[in-house]
């Protein structure tokens, strides 16, 4: 499966796309519903030495080990403790076309919610201090802007 | 199973036959007077054609047919398998392996050439009509060469209608092969409230008037033959007479001789009065003939019995056809429970209640145990394996040009089943190499003065918890100064950098080398080795090179046994938790105040042996204080000891082996993951990469000593 394939698959006849509102850090991200696998409590991840920095850590889910990715650090963001909201989201996407299971940490999951293509906004090209490529594109939800990632670009 | 397509099953099963096929046919190559091959390979031909018709594939069945009955000289031992007869005899066991996995592209002309060629090499020496006489026939008719038919004596098994086959479609065939009389025997029908609907009760005489083959009668009743008891007499020419209906009533002794020596059953000698008609007037005076003829009519029956029943022995005993998919889930099934007992364990050690701990060993004693029967069950002889390179050797001595001895040894060595798949494809690039770059051409080999015949051998052995396969030949050996010119070429060194032989060999698996001057069809492309060497990787194994100029060169594959399930060590470092495998690991030793003391100096003295060791707690993230009383471990690949210095040891663990994720390929000193009993996943360290990487420091510090 490659990006543009996921897009197609979970944008509705209206143009509106489903999604998984999470919060990171001071931002909000729209995660593609069709790429979310589950949401689960934060468990006890292990460090995995030499690896590279956004993924840091693995975790066990279900009997599968799996990566663990930190969007803060994609980001720069500050990192912070664990609150009682912090979340774990399991997405699925494909990388060197296999499947592969990832852990996000969600500062919060807010909702499962529509969010529309018609509201598309411009990605900056100035005053953004990400990676352009990390982002499919920013779009206005209830009057705030979020991020639509390229979760195969930001884990690869 | 009753899911499975049947073609499929035959597919399986034909290629299994041809792998036995091939062995035999080359196996020919060396000793053509072997009877037994012959047999083995005949035997393995006429499945193939039975189960071929079977199925449908009627191409293939009548193909087989016209090959088995050239090949039938041999079986007699009439010709001698040339190399010229077993090389087509090879050609066209590919063509009919084409015919079943590709019916529609195959040619039939190439079957055709196959068969002609055959025909060629076998027709000289012998004349079609005795192509048609049958082995197994001729023992019968030793007196009488042409029979006129054959008196059969059927006798089914009473169940034989629950098994699905139908006596009367039997009969029927029977009848194709020429006009038949048919008399069913009913001494054996009980009254009507004692009879078993669903038993057959009748017996039959046919006598059949047609000059055909015994394997004919035979194969209509192939499928039965386990069932049945089947007794042939040829009829003679002298009694052909009985095709004239003659009722007579018959003299017991004439019938008496003929069936009471193979089938004991009284009901039988007493012919019937329906049995009249088929029983000839001149059985009076034939009585004696048929008596001798019928004498040595078992011995030959019970020699194409023997076989059967060797197969289906070897059948019954040896295997049973499991999906490979049943086993892949029945692992993971064993994995999960194996992870579950280790949290029972951990929670049973933490209580305090007698019964829940005795219950928690019983259950890892189980566990271990079913784990082991599991990957036992899993578990392939590499000689599969090996015995398709015999053909690939063949061929390409053939074509190069260089009569190449091909050993093999450790056939029953065992191997996970993936694995096996996984290795084929390596070892046919190393056997290629070896023939094509490590044996020199005849001349080359006369001036070095050895043998104009090169040798490769391919061996493997078990060694501990690892699998050692090894390639060797004894042709020229590793030119080291061409790599070395070549990698300066190429630029992957510095000219006039210091290297060891062993160094310079690594060239070998970088991708795009070749030191072939020339790029033949079958290597030299540089492309190989380094696939060879990534596929072994992957199998968390590893390729040891060693050559000697003039000698030789031998490639050895070091495998792990399985991919699923190992016994580990697990450890402590600051917090987080490893495992190393226990395969590797020699002893644990506590780590001494002196050596804890020196910073300098990280060797240990390990009974007056200096080990090198590394301290974990470098490597890995470790929070915390170390342990005051700190371990070592001492582990080891090949030759190579090295000490892991960790917090705690902590005790056995069954690990069952999760691979990282693609996201985690770049780390290199874990090998993979697994899940301990609180449900925390721990990392497996590996200990290849700790060796090399705790040689790179002692040679760093040996350089930093000597400036």
């Amino acid at each position: 499966m490659s990006a543009p394939e996921v897009q197609e698959a979970a944008v509705n006849q209206d143009g509106s796309i489903q999604v998984v509102m999470i919060g990171v850090g001071d931002e909000k991200f729209a995660l593609d519903a069709g790429m979310v696998r589950e949401i689960i409590d934060p468990i006890p991840a292990t460090r995995v030495a030499g690896a590279k920095a956004f993924v840091p850590c693995v975790i066990n889910v279900r009997g599968n080990v799996i990566p663990l990715a930190d969007l803060r650090i994609r980001f720069g963001m500050p990192m912070t403790e664990d609150t009682a909201e912090t979340r774990i989201v399991v997405i699925e996407l494909a990388i060197d076309n296999e499947p592969v299971l990832v852990g996000l940490t969600a500062d919060k999951v807010y909702e499962v919610t529509e969010i529309s293509r018609t509201n598309v906004q411009q990605t900056p090209r100035v005053g953004m201090h990400w990676k352009p490529e990390f982002i499919r594109f920013i779009t206005k939800w209830r009057e705030e802007f979020v991020i639509v990632p390229n979760m195969e670009r930001i884990l690869n | 199973m009753s899911a499975l397509d049947p073609t499929e099953v035959f597919r399986q099963e034909a290629s299994e036959l041809f792998e036995t096929l091939e062995g035999a046919l080359l196996d020919l190559c060396q000793r053509p007077d072997d009877r037994e091959l012959v047999d083995s390979a005949f035997r393995a031909l006429h499945t193939i054609k039975g189960s071929g018709a079977m199925f449908g594939f009627d191409k293939v069945a009548a193909f087989t047919h016209e090959f088995e009955t050239a090949f039938e000289l041999v079986r007699k031992g009439e010709i001698k398998p040339t190399q010229e007869l077993i090389a087509v005899a090879l050609a066209a066991k590919d063509y009919i392996r084409a015919l079943i996995e590709a019916p529609e592209t195959t040619d039939a002309i190439i079957g055709e050439a196959i068969l002609d060629d055959l025909k060629q090499l076998v027709a000289p020496t012998a004349p079609r009509s005795e192509v048609a006489t049958p082995a197994t026939a001729e023992v019968a008719a030793a007196g009488e060469k042409r029979s006129a038919g054959w008196r059969l004596h059927l006798e089914f098994d009473s169940h034989i209608l629950c098994n699905g086959s139908n006596p009367l479609d039997l009969l029927e065939d029977l009848c194709k092969l020429g006009p038949c009389f048919v008399v069913p025997v009913t001494d054996d029908v009980p009254l009507l409230d004692e009879l078993e609907p669903e038993y057959c009760y009748l017996k039959w005489d046919v006598t059949l008037h047609a000059d055909c083959e015994k394997s004919a009668i035979d194969d209509v009743f192939m499928f039965v033959a386990d069932e049945m008891k089947l007794t042939l007499t040829p009829l003679t020419q002298a009694e052909l007479p009985a095709q004239q209906p003659a009722p007579e009533p018959v003299p017991q002794t004439a019938m008496q001789p003929a069936s009471a020596d193979a089938t004991p059953a009284p009901t039988v000698a007493e012919p019937m009065p329906e049995a009249e008609p088929t029983v000839e007037p001149a059985a009076v005076p034939k009585a004696e003939p048929v008596a001798k003829e019928a004498a040595p009519q078992p011995a030959a029956r019970a020699e194409t019995r023997r076989d059967e029943v060797k197969r289906s022995e070897e059948r019954g005993i040896a295997t049973v056809r499991v999906q490979a998919e049943r086993l892949d889930e029945l692992m993971d099934r064993v994995g999960e429970l194996v992870i579950a007992q280790a949290r029972l364990s951990q929670l049973a050690a933490a209580g305090s209640d007698l019964s829940i701990k005795m219950i928690a060993e019983e259950i890892e004693r189980l566990a271990a145990s079913l784990r082991d029967t599991t990957m036992g069950a899993r578990m392939v002889p590499i000689g599969s394996l090996f015995g398709r390179f015999r053909r690939l050797v063949h061929d390409l001595s053939r074509d190069l040009k260089k009569p190449v001895e091909f050993v093999t040894s450790g056939e029953d060595t065992e191997l996970d089943k993936t694995m096996i798949e996984c290795l084929a494809d390596p070892l046919v690039h190393l056997i290629r190499n070896a023939i094509d770059h490590g044996i020199e051409d005849t001349a080359a080999r006369a001036v070095a003065g050895k043998t104009e015949q090169g040798r490769i051998e391919l061996h493997a052995v078990h060694s501990g918890a690892q699998v050692l396969v090894t390639v060797r030949d004894n042709g020229g050996g590793l030119n080291t100064a061409r790599i070395r010119a070549k990698a300066e070429e190429q630029g992957l060194i510095a000219p006039g950098a210091a290297l060891s032989d062993h160094e310079i060999h690594q060239f070998l698996f970088h991708p795009g080398f070749s030191t072939a001057q020339t790029v033949s069809a079958l290597s030299g492309r540089g492309v190989g080795m380094d696939v060879v060497k990534r596929t072994i990787e992957n199998m968390r194994g590893s390729i040891d090179l060693s050559t000697k100029p003039g000698q030789g060169t031998s490639v050895t594959l070091r495998l792990p046994l399985t991919l699923a399930i190992i016994e580990g060590l697990l450890i402590r470092v600051g917090e987080g938790r490893y495992i190393i495998p226990l395969s590797a690991v020699e002893e644990c030793v506590e780590l001494m105040a002196e050596d804890q003391r020196s910073r300098g100096r990280n060797f240990l003295n390990v009974r007056g042996n200096l080990v090198p060791f590394l301290r974990l707690r470098e490597i890995l993230p470790a929070e915390g204080e170390p342990e005051l009383h700190q371990k070592t471990i001492i582990i080891s690949t090949g030759e190579t000891r090295v000490g892991l210095v960790a917090d705690q040891i902590i005790g056995n663990h069954q690990t069952v082996i999760k691979s990282l994720s693609k996201l985690h390929s770049d780390v290199t000193i874990f090998s993979g993951a697994t899940i301990l009993g609180d449900g925390t996943a721990a990392l497996i360290l590996d200990v290849a990469q700790l060796v090399s990487l705790a040689q790179a420091q002692s040679e760093k510090q040996q350089m930093n000593e000597a400036a």
